[in-house]
């Protein structure tokens, strides 16, 4: 069937589904309509919009159906590991063995969003004393107190140190109800002192030997648990099998990126993108298929571009978004308003950086948690973020705020004088909540006041003849 | 030089040691933004940055990790002051975390280097911890001598200042009121006014358990340890000992105060919190379920006067405990 690039509603998906699968479509174990997820609860779909690829349909049904197989690796006999906070490097050790599946119970921040608020876990957050000044990851308390959306895992880590107290805060009042969780610890990442040893970390930050050491001591830590549980040793040899992997996972995604947020028009819708990236952190709970779902999406892209067809209009303003979004829906809106995503840091970009397979796997990890953007200060931050605005010559930057989040009362001054002195491209700070419906006035405006900004910009770097300023 | 902290994990006798003037600082209350802060910012934390970024003060200032907004807003900092950001682990239960803060605190003292000050020999080191140990000891015997907000304004004061200052006017409590913990971050100048509230509405805070409090303070050194290895027995009297909300895990918090809340018949706990302060915020409720005595919780704000609705609370935790 030939189909143009076009953004969809959950309604036309299905229309198109039953086409697709009438002429043929051969779909995997998890696939169907989307719309069969809404009576499950998944209330925001309806309100989305979506590309209209095969591909994409796969992967939304990939990533809407992970509690099945949570449980179906649960009924195998494997043991399930939470992989709290650390944002990809956990998951890549537990998947080297294959008793284990590791999952991410921070990824329950999205379900007030999802379901539109209907599960209840903000208010059982509420009645535990974790109210809306922290981060909406406080519905993963709701998550494992319900035991609704993934199963109660046989072992659960955290990351803490130089992370964000609101993560720190609610993994404790999990504690505290009695679940036991291993914390490993990142250190605040530093710039090595003078005449200190130090080492390059994926992604381009520097740090001292001493603090990988340290990090490479806490991984161990973590690999004797994992161990225990999976009962058999977790070897180097099988953690450099997982690390070649992961890597294959990142480098489909680091292709992915790079066309989609280079091309015009834009092939890829940004909600879709959005996923694909969630995917590199944990896999999605199914390692080998999270890489055949990207390599399809990939094909995809490739062929859009080899076409020169988007699924979006061209021209729109090439926007860098830092920060994940709550709400999905906002992804959109930034669509409708005139804007496509070129450029992303999620707060999660060491994991889409390469982990180096020459050096002992260990000290592979080690390295690529200490790149964590969030333990580092936020000028690191800044840094890469117009690095990569060069890469992608992105016009215009969101900060996207997580509401109540630690870390965000101070990062948009950083990024946004960091970008604007560099770059000299306009950026806004809009604040998200997990349903952003009755905001989204607000943050409409606010987008388009950015995006006219960036059109002029464009429009007067057209008439001097000057290219757009997009390196450092 | 002046350095310039608000973490107890940063030990003063480090700083004095190598000839330059601690100060862990009492936050005077600030009354906006500092620029650069966004929604969200703890009252504290900016409070904080205004009160130790004065141009020209000369003074070098000391930031750690206990905090994630502390350590974020070092950032905010005038690059021409000098800044120091000390992780003080979160973990507590391994040796690498205990050697990591030792090492911190080496790092600290090459800063300090940097700074004027001169690394201490072992001597002099031990020699300057006994001084601030005699001095948190002379604190400690005054504790009954005082009324709780004297106490409680005695080591604020010894601190900022690294002196014992006792009132002449020493009025300890004249009728026993309700025995009560204050636990939560630390205090601004003017929330000392709350131990006063509490006094006439028929309580007495009996345990300072903020961070600017009694909590905070080490124990008392083991002197022969002292003498054969002075920095490990800096580095475990304050890393090893000191309970806070911050620590994973923090059950040490717990054991504390259910120790303290034992042995000072305390019938209940105010724990006073920031808004945006989420290491403390967290605790409530589970100070709550642990049910050991009735708890109340007070925000903390940037402006705090001690207002009806704070005032009304106290009355009615007061009346429920009489």
């Amino acid at each position: 069937m030939n189909r143009t690039p076009e953004q969809i509603s959950l309604h036309e998906w299905d229309r198109l589904h039953d086409d697709l699968v009438a002429a043929g479509l051969p779909q995997p174990s998890y696939g169907g309509p989307l719309s069969r997820h809404v009576p499950d609860g998944d209330l925001r779909l309806p309100r989305l919009r979506y590309d209209n690829s095969p591909a994409a349909l796969r992967l939304w049904n990939f990533l809407l159906t992970e509690e099945d197989r949570l449980a179906a690796a649960r009924t195998e006999g494997k043991q399930l590991v939470g992989t709290m906070k650390d944002l990809g490097t956990v998951p890549v050790m537990a998947y080297s063995s294959p008793s284990l599946v590791a999952f991410y119970p921070d990824g329950a921040w999205w379900i007030p969003c999802v379901m539109e608020l209907s599960a209840g876990l903000l208010e059982v957050a509420d009645s535990l004393g974790i109210d809306e000044s922290f981060c909406p990851v406080r519905a993963m308390l709701g998550a494992f107190l319900t035991e609704a959306h993934f199963p109660i895992p046989d072992l659960l880590t955290c990351n803490v140190g130089a992370t964000c107290d609101d993560f720190s805060a609610i993994a404790q009042r999990l504690n505290g109800l009695g679940y036991p969780i291993l914390w490993w610890e990142s250190p605040h990442r530093r710039a090595p002192d003078p005449g200190e040893a130090s080492v390059e970390l994926p992604g381009g930050f520097v740090a001292p030997e001493a603090q990988v050491a340290f990090v490479h001591d806490e991984l161990e830590r973590v690999r004797r648990a994992l161990a225990h549980i999976a009962g058999r040793t977790i070897t180097d040899a099988m953690l450099a099998e997982g690390i070649t992997t992961a890597n294959k996972v990142r480098s489909t995604l680091d292709e992915l990126r790079r066309l989609a947020y280079a091309a015009e028009p834009c092939p890829m819708p940004a909600l879709e993108m959005l996923i694909a990236e969630m995917l590199a952190i944990h896999f999605c709970s199914d390692r080998d298929e999270c890489l055949a779902v990207l390599d399809e999406l990939l094909a995809e892209v490739r062929s859009r571009v080899d076409a020169g067809l988007g699924a979006l209009a061209g021209g729109a303003v090439r926007v860098f978004w830092v920060n994940p979004v709550a709400d999905l829906r906002v992804m959109n809106m930034l669509e409708q308003a005139g804007g496509r995503i070129c450029g992303t840091e999620y707060l999660f970009c060491h994991a889409l950086d390469p982990i180096p397979e020459d050096l002992p796997p260990m000290e592979a990890l080690a390295r690529m948690a200490l790149a964590d953007p969030m333990t580092g200060p936020t000028a690191d931050r800044a840094d890469r973020i117009c690095r990569d605005i060069g890469l992608f010559g992105s016009e215009a930057v969101v900060v996207s705020q997580i509401p109540g989040a630690s870390h965000c009362a101070t990062e948009g001054a950083v990024i946004r004088d960091t970008v604007g002195a560099r770059l000299g491209i306009p950026v806004t700070e809009i604040e998200v909540p997990p349903v952003a419906d009755a905001m989204a006035p607000t943050i409409r405006n606010r987008l388009d006041a950015l995006l006219e900004t960036a059109r002029a910009r464009r429009e007067t770097l057209s008439a001097t003849h000057e290219p757009v300023r997009t390196t450092t | 030089m002046t350095v310039l902290y608000s973490c107890p994990f940063v030990p003063a006798e480090w700083i004095a040691a190598h000839g330059l003037r601690p100060s862990r600082v009492t936050v005077r209350p600030a009354h906006a933004t500092a620029p650069g802060l966004g929604v969200g910012v703890c009252p504290y934390a900016n409070a904080f940055l205004q009160e130790v970024s004065v141009p020209g003060n000369g003074a070098a200032v000391v930031f750690t990790t206990t905090c994630d907004q502390m350590r974020r807003i070092s950032e905010r900092m005038d690059p021409g002051q000098p800044v120091f950001v000390m992780h003080v682990p979160t973990t507590w239960q391994t040796t690498a975390a205990q050697r990591l803060y030792r090492d911190e605190l080496l790092r600290l003292g090459r800063f300090l280097e940097g700074l004027g000050g001169r690394p201490p020999s072992p001597e002099r080191l031990a020699d300057t911890m006994i001084a601030f140990d005699e001095a948190r000891a002379k604190l400690r015997d005054a504790r009954g001598a005082l009324s709780p907000r004297q106490f409680s304004e005695a080591i604020a004061h010894f601190h900022h200042t690294g002196q014992v200052s006792l009132p002449a006017n020493a009025t300890p409590a004249s009728s026993p009121g309700v025995p009560l913990a204050l636990a939560g971050g630390p205090m601004m100048s003017h929330h000392f006014d709350l131990f006063d509230l509490i006094e006439q509405h028929g309580g007495a805070i009996v345990l300072d358990a903020t961070t600017t409090g009694e909590r905070s303070l080490p124990p008392p050194f083991d002197r022969r340890a002292l003498r054969d290895d002075p920095i490990g027995e800096l580095a475990g009297a304050y890393f090893g000992h000191i309970p806070d909300a911050f620590r994973r895990p923090n059950s040490r918090l717990y054991t504390w105060l259910r120790d303290a809340v034992a042995e000072r018949g305390i019938r209940g706990i105010i724990l006073r919190h920031y808004l945006w302060c989420d290491t403390w915020h967290a605790e409530v409720q589970r100070m709550r379920e642990w049910d050991l005595v009735p708890v109340l919780a007070l925000h903390a704000e940037q402006d705090e006067s001690l207002g009806i609705r704070t005032t009304a609370r106290l009355q009615a935790f007061l009346e429920m405990l009489l």
